[in-house]
């Protein structure tokens, strides 16, 4: 002991390479492995399905991906944080019926129906983080909750007021050429249509992204969820930052269901159902762990895009469909595993 | 304090600004003419409580017109309706044997599964309750012990659309599955595969039906992969007009048929959109079943002699849409 | 029982004084009597066996709880904490063992984590990472901590370097007391080598360090003036000058009891 302590105290910290390479902190961000995935599986469905190939089906495997894309953002960032969001998916739909209903009973301009269907998506979303950081309960179990609650109230008011479990077509009423023009557009580049979700997506990528890794915000979304108590114990407000992670969900919710809405002009009530976990699937797909602390929203694009080119790239394919959902397994598992290996080969590096 | 109160006028003035310019000079409920739905008066018979279980999976649009049809058959007949439902078999026979269990006057169950639900019905029979199916079971429910049957079997209807396919000439025909797994879809698109009968192809895809981007992408998609697609058929209204979308952004020459209405199916029949829809008339399902276990109850009448009381197929398109657009418009067609 | 500190040796007023410290949850009593001083450049070490009452006693000071008797004093005026935010205004960190750092994230993002710099940019005003890092890197050198890496995730470094990086930040935030709860516990030699090196470094920079530890050899490396707990009440309090390390050594393995349990066990393996 005390001869350990005569050396001078810099021996004991093993020296390493002077400047780690490029390659080595590429290696080491968390889409990295997801990318090799992602690239894999372009080269993969382009070799198989000659009209994968084209660029107007690149634009439709670009829209499936924005459509799941950009509740991956809020559902990583949620991940990142170290919490779920099982109401995800209906809470989407909850949007949507609300600004549907809401306008087309009181003969409203759409865009007040919008607009309280965002504040009643945001409420949603601090329902679910309130719930979470005061009673303590894991928030798979809360938003377990929140969504069956969702899912029963989507159903049985949408049937209360219409009477059927659709709600009303809303084209003809006022404000939907600006809504429609904002939600789901599409406009032409060089003879591809492609859809103004993929803008979204990307814009919200690129924010969001830069919230993460540049901002104070970003700091403590990925302490909140790497040590929640070591987070507290520095002064990081923990429940802040999570409820705000959940309404950001709720945001996101409501921006997704807007499209929903506003490029169908009718809602099936029982839509929504399972996308909570495309959008996990996409997100983990993206190196988002499961137990929190680690993850980035441009890897949960990067999954959301494995997703649209698996799901569109068996039906290019021509392959049989009771087949599908096997592929997409497969597909999805495949990229799993791309991305734990490349992670586990940085981790060997460092 | 003064700072909040003068945000919270302002809010609230704003708000009262917004309110006035908020509402819609078009659409919405108040071009809406009340249409009333069926109104027959009501009976003066004892009331009594009959049970109606079905397969629904929630959120289906057929299965809001058969319950429909049974709560104003209900209300006419001075019956207590109690309507429950479960895809899943089991579950479904809990549910009948539950109804038995309550001691209601009379059972309608759709026989989704037969085998799986022909204990709990016998239970009820062997009970003293009668009991009719509707919709699905149009081979099994004299086996299975029930009086009467309404509806048509899903792939009876898949073949009828499948013949009307054939004398137009279709020659690859693509059906749109919106349930992976579901047994009354896929009997559709195999009923569609039988009636065509050699003039075509069928191809079955499968969307996400909870999903309806993703419908749109995958239909997208098919018609993009595949140029040969002459026809679609969905299985349900909202899917046919997502249909109709993906082929005019394809640039697609396919036609879209359905199975089902509803209103806005109806208005994309008048505009051509979609050519025809092939009725199975849900409402009259669940009338007929009410009615006639009313009629057993107060009159010892049973209807169709013991054979199939047949709901349908009709066939919706242009010559006839305007028939029926008003009870689509009420939401009970 | 506890003889009171020699005030006359101690020149000035300590950093943080307790006299006659209790606490009880509801009928349990936790603490009783406890008085000890901090000193400014000097490591007072808090020995006890597990139970003894050194984590009731850290709690105290780092404000997570309240004693239900004596008094508390900083500076020599007595205060009562409502939270730990309100003891590290007043310049007392703690450094828990478990909870010092979030493992996945960089050096640089745990060492500013909940003080981050930023830039006065809109709408974000984003970190300024490059001044953090460069900040880090020269913080963590300054006491002895080479890392050719600041961007590598703190979970990638030892232990000891963990400990080391938390006790840093403590000090480059304005710490004049530091709390060090088992710094050593998880520890092999060679690491519990690096934290205690950074403890004295601690030390000579003018800091006043608690040293909660049930090592007595580790306390006695660094420590200046010893406290030992035994169910929640002073069993030793004495200067390193009075003490030698066998007798903290024979107070830490329990004293009597131990030599109790000697013979007993010898009886049973005959």
């Amino acid at each position: 002991m005390s001869q350990t302590l005569e050396r001078p105290p810099e021996a004991a910290v093993p020296k390493r390479p002077a400047r780690p390479s490029l390659l080595y902190r590429a290696f080491v961000r968390p889409e990295t492995g997801s990318l090799v995935g992602a690239i894999a599986i372009l080269i993969f469905f382009a070799a198989v399905a000659p009209p994968f190939r084209q660029l107007t089906s690149a634009a439709t495997v670009l829209y499936a991906s924005s459509t799941i894309g950009i509740m991956a953002i809020a559902v990583a960032l949620l991940m990142i944080g170290g919490e779920f969001d099982l109401s995800a998916g209906v809470s989407v739909v909850t949007a949507a019926l609300t600004a549907s209903m809401l306008s087309y009973e009181l003969s409203l301009n759409l865009w007040v129906g919008t607009l309280v269907a965002l504040v009643v998506a945001l409420a949603i979303g601090w329902v679910n983080g309130y719930l979470v950081v005061r009673t303590g309960i894991p928030s798979f179990l809360v938003t377990l909750g929140t969504f069956l609650m969702l899912q029963g109230l989507n159903l049985a008011v949408t049937k209360m007021i219409t009477g059927t479990v659709a709600t009303r077509n809303i084209s003809d009423m006022d404000g939907y050429d600006s809504l429609r023009a904002v939600f789901a557009s599409q406009f032409t580049i060089g003879g591809v249509a492609i859809r103004v979700t993929v803008l979204w997506w990307l814009l919200f990528v690129a924010v969001s992204s830069y919230v993460l890794l540049r901002t104070r915000i970003g700091n403590w979304i990925l302490a909140v969820g790497g040590n929640a108590d070591s987070a507290r114990a520095v002064g990081v407000p923990v429940n802040k930052v999570k409820v705000g992670l959940f309404v950001t969900v709720g945001f996101l919710a409501w921006f997704t269901g807007m499209h929903l809405l506003y490029s169908f002009n009718t809602v099936q009530s029982g839509e929504g159902v399972g996308n909570e976990f495309r959008y996990i699937i996409a997100a983990v797909i993206g190196g988002a762990l499961l137990t929190g602390g680690y993850g980035s929203t441009i890897g949960s694009a990067i999954g959301a895009f494995i997703f649209g080119m698996t799901t569109q790239g068996i039906v290019y394919a021509g392959w049989d469909p009771d087949w599908f959902k096997f592929f997409l397994g497969i597909m999805l598992l495949l990229a799993t595993v791309t991305n734990l290996w490349v992670r586990r080969l940085a981790t060997r590096r460092g | 304090m003064s700072g909040h109160r003068r945000t919270a006028a302002l809010v609230l003035a704003s708000a009262l600004a917004l309110a006035a310019a908020a509402c819609s000079s078009t659409g919405g409920k108040q071009e809406e003419n009340g249409g009333a739905a069926a109104n027959a008066g009501k009976a003066n018979t004892p009331r009594v409580k009959i049970a109606m279980v079905t397969h629904e999976a929630p959120g289906d649009t057929f299965w809001s017109l058969v319950r429909k049809g049974a709560e104003a058959a209900a209300a006419k007949d001075n019956v207590q309706l109690v309507y429950t439902n479960d895809p899943q078999a089991a579950q479904q026979s809990t549910l009948v044997q539950n109804a038995v269990d309550q001691k209601v006057a009379g059972i309608a169950v759709t026989l989704s599964k037969p085998d799986a639900l022909k204990g709990a019905v016998q239970n009820a029979v062997a009970a003293g309750i009668p009991v009719v199916a509707l919709n699905a079971g149009q081979q099994q429910w004299k086996d299975v012990g029930a009086m009467e049957f309404f509806g048509q079997d899903e792939s009876v209807a898949g073949e009828a659309a499948g013949r009307r396919l054939a004398t137009e000439g279709a020659k690859k025909v693509l059906c749109v599955i919106h349930e992976q797994g579901s047994v009354a879809l896929e009997a559709r698109c195999a009923g569609v595969a039988k009636g065509l009968a050699g003039a075509g192809t069928v191809e079955n895809v499968t969307v996400t039906g909870t999903d309806m981007p993703s419908v749109k992408q995958t239909l997208t998609a098919k018609l993009q992969q595949d140029r040969g697609i002459d026809r679609v058929i969905g299985l349900g209204a909202p899917f046919a007009l997502t249909a109709v979308q993906a082929a005019k952004d394809t640039g697609s020459t396919a036609k879209v048929a359905t199975f089902d209405t509803n209103r806005d199916l109806v208005n994309a029949i008048r505009s051509g959109d979609v050519q025809w829809a092939i009725d199975q008339q849900p409402y009259l399902q669940g009338y007929l079943a009410v009615d006639a276990l009313w009629l057993y109850l107060n009159n010892g009448n049973t209807i169709g002699g013991g054979q199939t009381v047949l709901t349908g197929p009709a066939f919706v398109d242009k010559k006839n849409v305007d028939a029926i657009a008003t009870y689509a418009n009420n939401g009970t067609r | 029982m506890a003889a009171m500190v020699d005030m006359a040796v101690d020149a000035g007023v300590p950093l943080v004084e307790m006299v006659d410290v209790g606490k009880s949850y509801g009928v349990i009593q936790a603490l009783r009597g406890v008085s000890l001083r901090v000193n400014a450049g000097e490591v007072t070490c808090v020995l006890g066996d597990n139970g003894a009452g050194k984590s009731t006693l850290i709690k105290i000071m780092s404000g997570l709880h309240q004693q239900s008797e004596g008094a508390l004093r900083v500076d020599g005026e007595e205060v009562r904490f409502g939270s730990p935010r309100e003891a590290l205004d007043r310049g007392i960190a703690t450094v828990y063992q478990d909870l010092a750092v979030v493992p996945l994230m960089e050096v640089w993002r745990n060492f500013f984590l909940g003080s981050e710099v930023r830039k006065r940019l809109w709408p974000f005003n984003p970190l300024d990472a490059e001044g953090m890092r460069r900040t880090a890197r020269a913080e963590l050198s300054k006491m002895g901590i080479e890392l050719d890496d600041v961007n590598q995730p703190i979970g990638t470094l030892s232990g000891g370097q963990r400990q080391c990086v938390a006790i840093a930040r403590a000090v480059y935030f304005g710490a004049r007391v530091l709390i060090l709860d088992e710094p050593t516990a998880a520890l092999g030699v060679k690491q519990s080598g690096v934290v205690l090196r950074y403890i004295a470094r601690a030390r000579d920079a003018g800091l006043g360090v608690v040293l909660i530890t049930h090592n007595p050899h580790h306390a006695y490396l660094v420590g200046d003036h010893f406290v030992v707990l035994k169910r929640g009440q002073m069993s030793l309090d004495g200067k390193r000058d009075e003490i030698t390390l066998d007798e903290l050594t024979q107070q830490m393995a329990g004293g009597d009891e131990l030599e109790a349990l000697t013979s007993e066990l010898r009886r049973a393996q005959v």
